[in-house]
């Protein structure tokens, strides 16, 4: 079974290769560069500051919508193009096909992620700011939104078009990220019914804000890892639930 | 080990309604009732036309739709355990690998898939692409190849794993006279390795040539089940006429059962049962007719098709459509 994983895996890893998502990682290099030179004009203690801020944002803008384009777009396309006729007629299950097809992409963003870091960090020596443990972990949390929001659009992909898939996959982006607000408000209602309401989208929709660590990095602010690890778990179990999802959805659907 | 487990392939009652329209009210009997006995070793030809069934029942027997009522059964096991899969080879109508990969990565995938590794997945890969005539071209992209080519790639994933059943979706459609043949003795090679082998397909010379057992299937119904022998050979002995000088009217006018008339322009072709050509004979040579041609005629499986379609409860094509 394992053998049958990594196979379907490493697959969808050089799918993305052979598809040029490699790319990206110039676009991003190019960004950066873009950006920098602009920047050189600002003064010193900001600079830092901006080419931190800046550089962690365009890594996350470009890796979010690789990851809902690769994410709501990889099961149905396969339905469409019936490419998944020749592999779930295989002796696997299609829970098996359905978690190495995720874990492929996951593969796919999380390659890129370092290929970015490591681009953003030779920046960093470049210019001859400061290298900190907040840029760090910015980075490495905004893997795990990557999880969150790919769990997302696989789920909706399991049943929906690419169309579909990447406007749910986008709105929860962004509704993920007022998560707080939608509290706040749902505080304040009057009715206890919107109070509900309120409170089960907050709890239904992916909290982002918990993993956004950019304004930790931007201002050098040092997060310890057992504050982290609880927010790691959230995005883990929040991504298997979705994943859940896909598959109890996915396990019943007719290919016609 | 009961009769049933021996069986390679069983269906009982097997039916599938589709749900169609905003609301689901739309229903489309796609397979009603099949019933079907496949043994191990035998080439097996699902005939009907496009809409019939045949697909669908290819696909409840690979997992990629589930049967609305009745069971199925691969080696004795469901379809959707992986143990009814490990002995199957499955190509679909139109197969669509992996673009991306090359054909010799993709029949590697394939091969990975069925459990095969090492030195065993190395020697089986390259003796496939080999039966199938891709050595030379395996390394290329398969985005790259022809028609024919992805279907040769579909075949050679499907046997890379040595099924013991080969379920086949219009295997030869799409391809030229030689890509056709070329299959087709694929095909039978397999047969004689003891493959069991069902494909379904419209081509009719395709199944002559293979089967040693069909099943006609016309709007999701079996219509026609048994050996070729025994489809041909049951049928109503028929004898064909070739008649000068007497108009299809006059030979309708003379009151002889017929079962087929053709006007070809200055001669008329007729087609009637055995019993009745010799008072046809007379009644014809009395009318001033005259006889240039007569000969038993030979009952094809195109008739037999042809034959089911026109009993079938409706003259078109396709499952039966309620609300």
């Amino acid at each position: 079974m394992m053998q049958q994983f990594l196979a379907l895996t490493f697959n969808g890893f050089r799918e993305a290769r052979r598809n040029r998502v490699t790319v990206v990682v110039g676009a991003f290099a190019l960004g950066l560069l873009v950006a920098s030179t602009l920047l050189t004009n600002l003064s010193i203690s900001t600079f830092d500051r901006v080419l931190t801020d800046v550089g962690i944002g365009i890594m996350s803008i470009v890796l979010v919508l690789l990851a809902v384009f690769l994410s709501s777009g990889m099961l149905s396309r396969e339905i469409e193009r019936k490419t998944l006729f020749l592999i779930v007629s295989k002796p696997i299950s299609r829970a098996l096909f359905l978690c190495a097809r995720f874990a492929g992409n996951m593969l796919t963003l999380g390659v890129l992620l370092v290929l970015m870091g490591a681009l953003f960090i030779a920046q960093i020596a470049l210019y001859g700011t400061l290298i900190t443990e907040a840029q760090f972990v910015a980075i490495g949390m905004l893997f795990f939104e990557l999880l969150v929001l790919s769990s997302i659009g696989f789920a909706m992909s399991s049943f929906s078009s690419q169309m579909v898939s990447a406007t749910v996959t986008v709105g929860a982006y962004f509704a993920g990220h007022l998560g707080g607000d939608i509290y706040e408000l749902s505080n304040k209602a009057e009715d206890p019914l919107l109070q509900w309401v309120g409170k089960a989208v907050y709890y239904a929709l992916p909290n982002l804000s918990r993993l956004n660590y950019r304004i930790q990095a931007t201002y050098e602010l040092p997060t310890p890892l057992p504050e982290l690890v609880p927010h790691m778990l959230y995005a883990v179990g929040y991504s298997t639930v979705m994943i859940l999802i896909a598959i109890t959805l996915f396990s019943r659907r007719d290919f016609k | 080990m009961s009769t049933s487990t021996m069986l390679a392939i069983e269906t009982r009652d097997l039916s599938k309604t589709y749900r169609l329209g905003f609301w689901m009210n739309k229903r489309v009997l796609a397979l009603q009732n099949l019933t079907l006995a496949i043994e191990p070793g035998q080439v097996y030809g699902l005939l009907g036309p496009n809409g019939a069934g045949k697909s669908t029942t290819i696909k409840i027997l690979m997992n990629l739709v589930q049967a609305t009522s009745g069971t199925a059964s691969l080696f004795g096991h469901a379809p959707d355990s992986k143990e009814a899969r490990r002995n199957v080879g499955f190509l679909p109508e139109n197969p669509a690998p992996y673009e991306y990969l090359t054909g010799e990565e993709f029949v590697r995938l394939a091969g990975q898939l069925v459990g095969l590794s090492g030195h065993e997945l190395d020697q089986r890969v390259k003796e496939v692409l080999g039966a199938v005539g891709m050595a030379r071209t395996a390394g290329l992209q398969i985005r790259r190849y022809s028609k024919g080519m992805v279907q040769r790639i579909g075949l050679a994933q499907a046997i890379v794993g040595k099924p013991r059943l080969l379920i086949l979706d219009e295997p030869t459609s799409g391809l030229d006279p030689v890509g056709r043949r070329e299959i087709r003795d694929l095909i039978l090679q397999e047969r004689e390795h003891g493959t069991t082998v069902l494909f379904c397909t419209h081509i009719i010379p395709d199944v002559e040539a293979l089967c040693t057992r069909v099943a006609v299937l016309v709007n999701g119904r079996l219509a026609r089940e048994g050996s070729v022998q025994e489809l041909l050979t049951t049928q109503v002995p028929l004898v064909e006429l070739t008649i000068e000088g007497l108009t299809p009217d006059t030979v309708r006018g003379l009151g002889h059962p017929i079962e087929q008339l053709q006007d070809l322009s200055n001669r008329l072709l007729i087609r009637a049962g055995d019993a009745h050509v010799q008072p046809l004979l007379k009644s014809v040579l009395g009318a001033g007719g005259r006889v240039t041609k007569l000969q038993p005629a030979r009952f094809s499986l195109e008739d037999l098709f042809l034959q089911a379609m026109s009993e079938a409860k409706h003259g078109s094509v396709g499952g039966e459509i309620t609300s």
